[in-house]
C-alpha cells in the first residue's frame, strides 16, 4: 500500500514538474496523449490505493481525474481532457460486450418481466418526483424563469427524462471489479440495462414534446423514425458485430483483445455517427454472441478482462478530470435539491413495488441504481446540441448532478452488492 | 471521423496484405515487397492524405497528431530498451568501426552534395540549410536488416552473415539519431543554445520516465497491469515530449535505454508487453507518414534521383570500408553494400519527427525525398540483395514473406 501511494507521489511530482516546465515553454503542443498517459498511469495506481482503503477501483480512478484534472491541480489540462472523447465510447462498448455475454435467455425469462415492471414503477415514480421538482424550482432556476408554463412543463419533462437515467457503465463495472454472482446482481444489472432503454424511448418522446412546445410542431412519425431506428438499427448492427467476432474466433484467432478493441472502437464511432445506441449495439453483440457460442463468449470475456484495465482506467479517471467543479458553484444547491430527490424516489420506488420473494431487493437495490455516468453526459449534451437557447444551462445542472453521483454512486452499489453477499473479493487486479 | 477513418483504412491494409496472392513473390514481386515491409500502408496513406484524394484533411491529420507521437514514443522506447548495455560492452571495437564507417560514408556523401544544391538553389540561412541536409544524411545512412534476416532464416544466407548484417543494420541506428539531435539542435529554435535546452529536456525528460517506468513496473505481476503501465508510461513520455514540443522520438530513446539500464528484471517483461504493439504501432505510423506526403512536391521529385543514386553509391563504398575494418572480427558478405539498400521505419521516423518539430517548406522537401526515397530503396533492395547471395543459394525460390516478421525491422 505505501509502495502504490508512494508511486502515485512520483507520477505527481513529475506531471507537476511537467506543468512547471510548461509554464516557460512558450510553444507547446497538443496535451491529448500527456493527458492519456497520465491518467493511465495515475488512474491505475490510484484504483489500488482505493481498493487498500476498501473503497471501489472505480472510485480511485475517478478521484484522481479529479484531483490532477483542470477544475483542480491543473496537472492535465481541459484540451489534454476534451481530446479523451474517443476512449469515452471504447469503454462503454466494451463495458457493454461484457455486460452482453451475461444476458443468457434463461435469464431474460427467468427476471425479465418482474424487471420491467419493477423498471417501468421506479422509472415512472422518479420521472414523476423529479418534474415536479424542477417545475417547482423555475423561480430559482435562471433558464428556467423566463419561459411560459407549458414551455416550463416541457423542460421539465425533458430534464426530468435525462435525470431517472441510470449508469449501466458504472453498475457493470463495479460488478466486473468484485466478480459480483448471483440473483441480486443479475437483477440490478437487467434493471440498469433496460432502465436505459426505457429513458431512451421518453428522451426522445420529451424532445419532441419539447420542440413543439417551443414551435417548431410534433412530428409524431420522425419520433417513431428515430426511436425505432435508435433501438432495432442498433440490434441489427449488433448482430452483424457479433458474426463478425464469432468467424474472427474460429478463423483467424489472434489477438483477440487488440481486435476487440479494434472492433469495439469502430462500433462506437461507427454507431455514433449512425446515431445508433454504442451501448446496446455491444450489448446486443455481446447477448447473441452469449446464447450462440457459450465457449466464444467465455473467451470475449476474458480477453476484456486483459484489455480492460488500460481503457477503463483511462475512461473513468478521464471521466473524473472533465468534472467541472465550478459548476456545483453555480448551480450546486439546485442539482443537489435533484439529487436528494432523485435518491428518494428511487429508494421509495424500490421499497414500494420491488418483488416481495426477495427482501434485499427491497432494502439494498435502490443503492444500486444511484450512480449516473456516460448515458446521462450523452443525453445532458444532447439537450445542449439540440436546444441551443436553454440546452447549455440545463446541461451544466445535469453534469452538477453527475459529478456528486460519479463520486458517491460506485461506493453504493459496491456497497449494495456487500450487503446482499454476492460479491467474490477483488482478487483480479485487471478488473474495473 | 478522422480516427475512424484512419483504423478502417488500417484494418482493411491489414486484411489486403495478409492475403496470400499479394504476399507471393512469384505473381506480383513488386507488390509483395511493398506489402510485407508495411510500406503498402505508407502508400495508401499518400493517396488518402491531403496532398492525393484529400478524404484525410490536414486539419484531420492535425487531429491525428496524438497518434502519432505515440508511435514515435512507442519507436523510441523500442529502440531504447534494445540498446544493452551488457551487449554493447562485449562488442569489438571494429564491429562499430565497420558500422560507423557504412552509416557515416553514406550519411557524408547524400549529406554534403545536398547541402551545396540546397544552398545554391534556395535562400535559406546556412543553419537550417546544413540542418536539413544533415537529416537527408541521416536518413540515408540508416539500413534494415530484414532481407540479411529472412536470407539466413530461409537458407539463401550463411546465419553467420545474415547475423553480423543485421548487427551493422541495427548499429547504424545510433548515427541517425544523433544526426536528428543535431538537427533539431540547428533548425528547432531560435538559437543553437535554446536548441541544445531543448535537447536536454528531451533526453532528461526521457531518462526521468524511464526510470519512473521501472520503478512503478517493479513488482507488478499481473500481465494486464503489466501492459497497462507499459502503454502509460510510452503515453507519458511521448504526451509530455510533445506537450512541451521536444522530440518525442529522443524522449523515447532515453526513456528506453535507461529502462533498460535500471529496469533488472522488468525489462525483458515489459518488453514483451510493448512488442505486442509493434507491429500495430509501426502499421499506423507508416499510414500516417504516407498521409504527409506531398506527391506534387516538385523540388522534392528533382532531389529524389539524387539522394537515392548518392545513397546508392554511399553504401557500396561504406560497406566496402565497413568488409575491411570488420574483417577477422564479423564474417560479412562479399559486396556487403548491397546487402544494405532497404530502409527501416526509423527513416520514416527522424524525418516525421523533423516536420513536426521544424515546420516549413524546407522540412517538407527534405520528408517527402526520404518518403518516396524509401519505397524506391525497398524496391531497389529486392534486387541488391541478389548480388549479395551466394550463387548456389540464389536458386531455390523465395517463399511468401509472412508480414509479421518484416518491417518493423
Amino acid at each position: 500500500m505505501s509502495g502504490t501511494i508512494l508511486r502515485l507521489g512520483l507520477l505527481t511530482v513529475l506531471l507537476a514538474a511537467i506543468a512547471r516546465v510548461q509554464v516557460w515553454r512558450e510553444d507547446t503542443g497538443t496535451p491529448v496523449l500527456l493527458a492519456a498517459g497520465a491518467l493511465l498511469l495515475c488512474g491505475m495506481f490510484a484504483g489500488k490505493v482505493a481498493k487498500g482503503v476498501g473503497l471501489p477501483r472505480l472510485t480511485g480512478y475517478i478521484l484522481v481525474g479529479v484531483v490532477l484534472g483542470p477544475y483542480a491541480l491543473e496537472f492535465i489540462p481541459g484540451a489534454g481532457v476534451k481530446g479523451l472523447e474517443l476512449v469515452k465510447g471504447l469503454a462503454v462498448s466494451l463495458i457493454a460486450l461484457v455486460a452482453g455475454t451475461e444476458l443468457h435467455l434463461g435469464l431474460i425469462r427467468r427476471v425479465g418481466s418482474k424487471v420491467a415492471i419493477l423498471c417501468a414503477a421506479v422509472c415512472g415514480i422518479t420521472f414523476g418526483v423529479c418534474f415536479a421538482a424542477v417545475f417547482a424550482l423555475k423561480p430559482v432556476l435562471p433558464f428556467l424563469a423566463p419561459m411560459t408554463v407549458p414551455q416550463a412543463l416541457a423542460v421539465s419533462a425533458l430534464i426530468s427524462t435525462v435525470v431517472v437515467s441510470f449508469s449501466p457503465t458504472v453498475t457493470i463495472a463495479i460488478v466486473q471489479e468484485t466478480q459480483a454472482r448471483g440473483t441480486f446482481t443479475e437483477f440490478l444489472m437487467a434493471l440498469v440495462i433496460i432502465g436505459d432503454l426505457f429513458v431512451m424511448v421518453a428522451f426522445a418522446v420529451a424532445t419532441g414534446v419539447t420542440k413543439a412546445s417551443f414551435g417548431a410542431g410534433f412530428d409524431f412519425q420522425g419520433l417513431v423514425r428515430d426511436v425505432g431506428w435508435e433501438l432495432f438499427g442498433s440490434v441489427g448492427v449488433g448482430a452483424l458485430l457479433a458474426v463478425a467476432m464469432l468467424v474472427y474466433m474460429r478463423r483467424v484467432n489472434r489477438e483477440l483483445p487488440l481486435f476487440l478493441v479494434g472492433l469495439c472502437f469502430a462500433a462506437a464511432e461507427g454507431g455514433t455517427r449512425l446515431h445508433l445506441s454504442p451501448l446496446l449495439v455491444a450489448l446486443a453483440a455481446g447477448a447473441l454472441i452469449a446464447n450462440l457460442d457459450e465457449r466464444q463468449s467465455q473467451r470475449i470475456h476474458h480477453a476484456i478482462q486483459l484489455a480492460g484495465l488500460p481503457v477503463f482506467a483511462l475512461f473513468f479517471a478521464a471521466a473524473g478530470a472533465g468534472l467541472k467543479l465550478d459548476t456545483l458553484m453555480t448551480v450546486g444547491p439546485a442539482a443537489l435539491v435533484l439529487v436528494l430527490v432523485r435518491a428518494v424516489a428511487i429508494h421509495q420506488a424500490c421499497r414500494r413495488f420491488a418483488p416481495t420473494e426477495d427482501p434485499r431487493l427491497r432494502r439494498y437495490l435502490w443503492m444500486g441504481l444511484i450512480s449516473q455516468a456516460g448515458v446521462t453526459f450523452g443525453l445532458a449534451a444532447l439537450v445542449a446540441r439540440t436546444f441551443p437557447d436553454f440546452g447549455p444551462q440545463v446541461e451544466v445542472l445535469i453534469v452538477a448532478m453527475i459529478t456528486t453521483h460519479e463520486l458517491i454512486g460506485p461506493v453504493l452499489t459496491r456497497r449494495s452488492l456487500e450487503k446482499v453477499g454476492e460479491t467474490r473479493g477483488d482478487e483480479r487486479p485487471h478488473t474495473a | 471521423v478522422q480516427a475512424l477513418l484512419v483504423f478502417l483504412a488500417v484494418a482493411a491494409l491489414s486484411l489486403l496484405a495478409s492475403s496470400r496472392t499479394l504476399l507471393d513473390p512469384g505473381r506480383f514481386p513488386g507488390v509483395a515487397q511493398l506489402v510485407a515491409s508495411g510500406l503498402m500502408f505508407l502508400i495508401f496513406g499518400a493517396l488518402l492524405g491531403p496532398g492525393q484524394i484529400g478524404v484525410l484533411t490536414a486539419r484531420d491529420l492535425e487531429g491525428l497528431r496524438p497518434v502519432m507521437e505515440l508511435a514515435q514514443g512507442t519507436a523510441g522506447v523500442i529502440l531504447g530498451l534494445n540498446l544493452e548495455p551488457r551487449l554493447l560492452r562485449s562488442l569489438p571495437r571494429q564491429v562499430f568501426s565497420a558500422a560507423l564507417s557504412h552509416a557515416g560514408v553514406a550519411f557524408f556523401f547524400v549529406a554534403v552534395p545536398m547541402a551545396v544544391t540546397l544552398l545554391l538553389t534556395t535562400r535559406l540561412p546556412l543553419p537550417a540549410v546544413v540542418g536539413g541536409a544533415a537529416l537527408l544524411g541521416a536518413a540515408a545512412s540508416l539500413s534494415s536488416g530484414h532481407f540479411a534476416v529472412l536470407g539466413y532464416r530461409s537458407g539463401r544466407m550463411e546465419r553467420s552473415r545474415g547475423l553480423a548484417v543485421a548487427l551493422l543494420t541495427m548499429l547504424d541506428d545510433g548515427v541517425g539519431l544523433g544526426v536528428l539531435a543535431l538537427a533539431l539542435v540547428l533548425g528547432a529554435a531560435a538559437s543553437p543554445a535554446e536548441g541544445v535546452g531543448l535537447l536536454s529536456l528531451a533526453l532528461l525528460l526521457g531518462m526521468l520516465c524511464g526510470a519512473l517506468i521501472a520503478f512503478l513496473t517493479y513488482g507488478l505481476k499481473d500481465p494486464a497491469e503489466l501492459v497497462a503501465a507499459m502503454l502509460g508510461g510510452v503515453a507519458l513520455v511521448g504526451g509530455a515530449a510533445a506537450y512541451l514540443r521536444v522530440s518525442a522520438l529522443l524522449a523515447g530513446v532515453a526513456c528506453g535505454a535507461t529502462l533498460a539500464l535500471v529496469g533488472g528484471k522488468a525489462v525483458a517483461q515489459v518488453a514483451r508487453a510493448l512488442g505486442r504493439f509493434e507491429r500495430p504501432t509501426y502499421l499506423v505510423l507508416v499510414f500516417l507518414v504516407g498521409c504527409y506526403v506531398q506527391a506534387r512536391d516538385v523540388e522534392a521529385w528533382v532531389l529524389l534521383p539524387g539522394y537515392v543514386a548518392l545513397r546508392f553509391l554511399g553504401k557500396v563504398v561504406g560497406g566496402k570500408l565497413a568488409t575491411r575494418f570488420a574483417a577477422g572480427t564479423l564474417e560479412l558478405p562479399p559486396r556487403l553494400g548491397h546487402a544494405l539498400i532497404a530502409q527501416g521505419g526509423l527513416a520514416l521516423c527522424l524525418v516525421a519527427q523533423y516536420l513536426v518539430l521544424v515546420p516549413g517548406e524546407l522540412s517538407q522537401h527534405i520528408f517527402d525525398v526520404v518518403v518516396l526515397g524509401a519505397v524506391i530503396n525497398e524496391l531497389l533492395a529486392r534486387r541488391a540483395f541478389r548480388q549479395v547471395l551466394e550463387p548456389h543459394r540464389v536458386a531455390p525460390p523465395a517463399p511468401p514473406v509472412p508480414p509479421a516478421q518484416e518491417g518493423a525491422a
